[in-house]
């Protein structure tokens, strides 16, 4: 049974700005009016005030454990030299069941000892602490509930009943915050009903995750790829995808440079070009399948675990609209 | 609350240097290329090749040995262009190696026949050269190499030394009159000759690497000759980054090219082959 704590919502100003001396605090604020349609997105906080936790982030956090120009090296000449990287100790807040087993997938991806540790990743991951938010209620294009993820994989875990936050301890990192902000919470226990876990009123359903039968089905093309933009926003938002470029910059004297890694989406052309002019998925229903294939299918050969989280920033996102799950529920 | 900067010394995408220590113009736009490399690697495995400011490619071992590593490289793309002007001596960054290699150890015992077309007969020189020092663990060895034209011809040296020692049919799809090049050859595809000599599969495995259209034709055409889709291994090709399944580029319905390729058997791909 892991230890529960009772965190009073008025206490939660004082829980962060206690947490705060000691770490950086990311959260979900508001965006701009304007931007984002007013839709949440993750950043560095310094007011407890800005955190907003009523709606889905927009964006997820991969962003900030994988540079967007990750440097590799740096180099003059033939000569190699070793990158540095800036690391502060920081608490992850608000992270939803989605966030949190997308930045596990990543750690199945990039963490992975067996085919070589990425040690960018880890150095970022290691200063990093989890805290969830349980969803008592799905948003319009969620549809985790068809999915199975798991439910222990975060440092804390928040759950929101009534005036008071619920706090499950899920490791080392996470007592560590609890010892520092002790003075604003009561320990308890059985604090949570099987019903306070469910998270009810889901705007979506997948009906199915076994959808190797339908490969070749006409409606991938009718239905997606032919609205498909191409767009690549869908990888953009996803919390799983991961799939980068490396290239190097060079400077005016075209000796020395970085050698920088930048995420690339499987939804563009250029994704399978190879020299030669030869494009490997040039149909775009190629491209479209292939996303929805690595998340539902591929992953879960590979793995033995399901890579879609079912936080829906695909659809939601999307600008011609493409919902997904609405096409494979039709197949037959 | 500090900032800690943290030095990342060790790190998978960082190359080491190799200098050249030959170099072999084999067409108008390939060459071999020799490197002072010591590593130990298996037939069909392959490395990245890399020029500061140009870029990173992956090419394929085309030999066998642990003193050295020799590439043969076509000129196609960016790096590989510049890889072309370097000359004996000169550095380059390299890592590796990776992917699946052939399994040569389970084919003791058997024949083997090994089909290249123009390029494609790079990769499999490693295996031909893991062949010739264990000679005596593998039975009968044929090679059939398809090339464009005469003037096309890989490892000219290499083809005089084995077609002492193995049965070699080399053939070329177009023959200019008259050539430039002497050849010794027929004309046609390599399918032909593949169609022509080839019978009994018992005992056999088929390794073969070229165009995917050559790929194709071949396998259909030993596939009707009674050869099972297990005895057939082919070679793909993508793009990669990484070569360590983080990139993700190199996907073909699921498989990586760097992880569980570059060498297939005929199964694992046959429906996916455009994916």
């Amino acid at each position: 049974m892991s230890q529960q704590y009772v965190l009073k919502k008025e206490n939660f100003n004082n829980f962060v700005e206690k947490v705060m001396a000691d770490y950086d605090f990311i959260a979900p604020v508001k965006a701009k009016k304007n931007i984002l349609r007013s839709k949440s997105l993750y950043q560095k906080i310094s007011n407890p005030e800005d955190i907003f936790l009523d709606d889905h982030s927009y964006h997820t956090v991969k962003g900030f454990f994988n540079d967007p120009r990750e440097k590799l090296f740096d180099f003059d000449g033939n000569k190699i030299i070793n990158p540095v990287i800036e690391l502060r100790q920081r608490v992850f807040f608000g992270l939803r069941k989605c966030d949190l087993n997308g930045i596990w997938h990543q750690d199945m991806v990039f963490l992975d000892n067996k085919h070589q540790c990425d040690p960018f990743y880890k150095a970022r991951r290691d200063v990093s602490v989890l805290i969830g938010l349980h969803c008592n209620n799905g948003f319009e294009h969620c549809f985790c509930n068809s999915l199975d993820l798991r439910s222990d994989f975060h440092d804390l875990m928040f759950f929101d009943k009534n005036n008071d936050f619920i706090i499950e301890v899920g490791s080392d990192k996470g007592r560590k915050i609890i010892e520092i902000a002790s003075d604003f919470l009561e320990q308890g226990d059985n604090l949570l009903t099987e019903e306070d876990r469910k998270i009810k009123n889901m705007g979506h359903e997948l009906k199915t995750t076994n959808i190797k039968k339908f490969y070749h089905h006409e409606d991938w093309k009718t239905k997606g790829a032919d609205k498909c933009l191409a767009c690549g926003a869908c990888n953009m938002l996803c919390p799983n995808c991961h799939c980068f470029t490396i290239e190097d910059d060079v400077d005016f004297s075209l000796k020395k440079g970085t050698r920088i890694r930048k995420p690339a989406p499987c939804q563009l052309k250029h994704f399978t070009r190879v020299a030669g002019d030869h494009i490997f998925r040039q149909d775009k229903t190629a491209r479209f399948k292939h996303r929805i294939y690595h998340q539902l299918q591929y992953f879960q050969d590979r793995h033995d675990v399901q890579f879609c989280t079912g936080c829906g920033r695909c659809i939601a996102g999307c600008p011609a609209r493409i919902d997904w799950i609405e096409i494979i529920n039709n197949m037959e | 609350m500090t900032t800690k900067q943290q030095l990342i010394s060790e790190s998978p995408y960082k190359p080491v240097l190799a200098k050249i220590t030959e170099y072999v113009r084999e067409t108008h736009d390939s060459f071999t290329i020799k490197l002072d490399w010591k590593i130990h690697h298996q037939p069909g495995q392959f490395v990245f090749c890399s020029l500061p400011g140009i870029g990173e490619a992956p090419i394929s071992i085309c030999s066998h040995s642990d003193e050295y590593i020799e590439l043969n490289i076509r000129e196609v793309g960016n790096v590989t262009k510049k890889l072309g002007q370097l000359k004996v001596g000169d550095e380059l960054l390299v890592r590796g190696p990776y992917g699946r290699a052939y399994p040569m150890r389970d084919f003791e015992g058997n024949n083997i026949i090994i089909i290249g077309g123009g390029c494609g007969v790079a990769p499999l020189k490693g295996s031909i050269e893991f062949i010739e020092q264990y000679r005596n663990k593998f039975r009968d060895v044929s090679l059939f190499f398809g090339f464009r034209t005469p003037d096309d011809t890989l490892f000219r040296k290499r083809m005089d030394v084995w077609k002492e020692k193995f049965n070699m049919h080399v053939s070329f799809d177009k023959v200019a009159e008259p050539s430039k090049a002497c050849y010794d050859g027929s004309q046609g595809f390599v399918t032909q000759k593949v169609n022509e000599l080839v019978g009994d599969n018992t005992n056999t495995v088929v390794f073969i690497c070229g165009p995917p259209i050559m790929i194709e034709k071949t396998s259909e055409i030993l596939l009707n000759k009674g050869f099972k889709e297990e005895q057939i291994f082919v070679s793909a090709e993508r793009l990669m980054y990484c070569g360590m399944g983080k990139c993700g580029r190199c996907m073909i319905h699921g498989r990586y090219t760097c992880l569980d390729g570059a060498v297939f058997r005929y199964d694992e791909l046959k429906d996916y082959k455009d994916d």
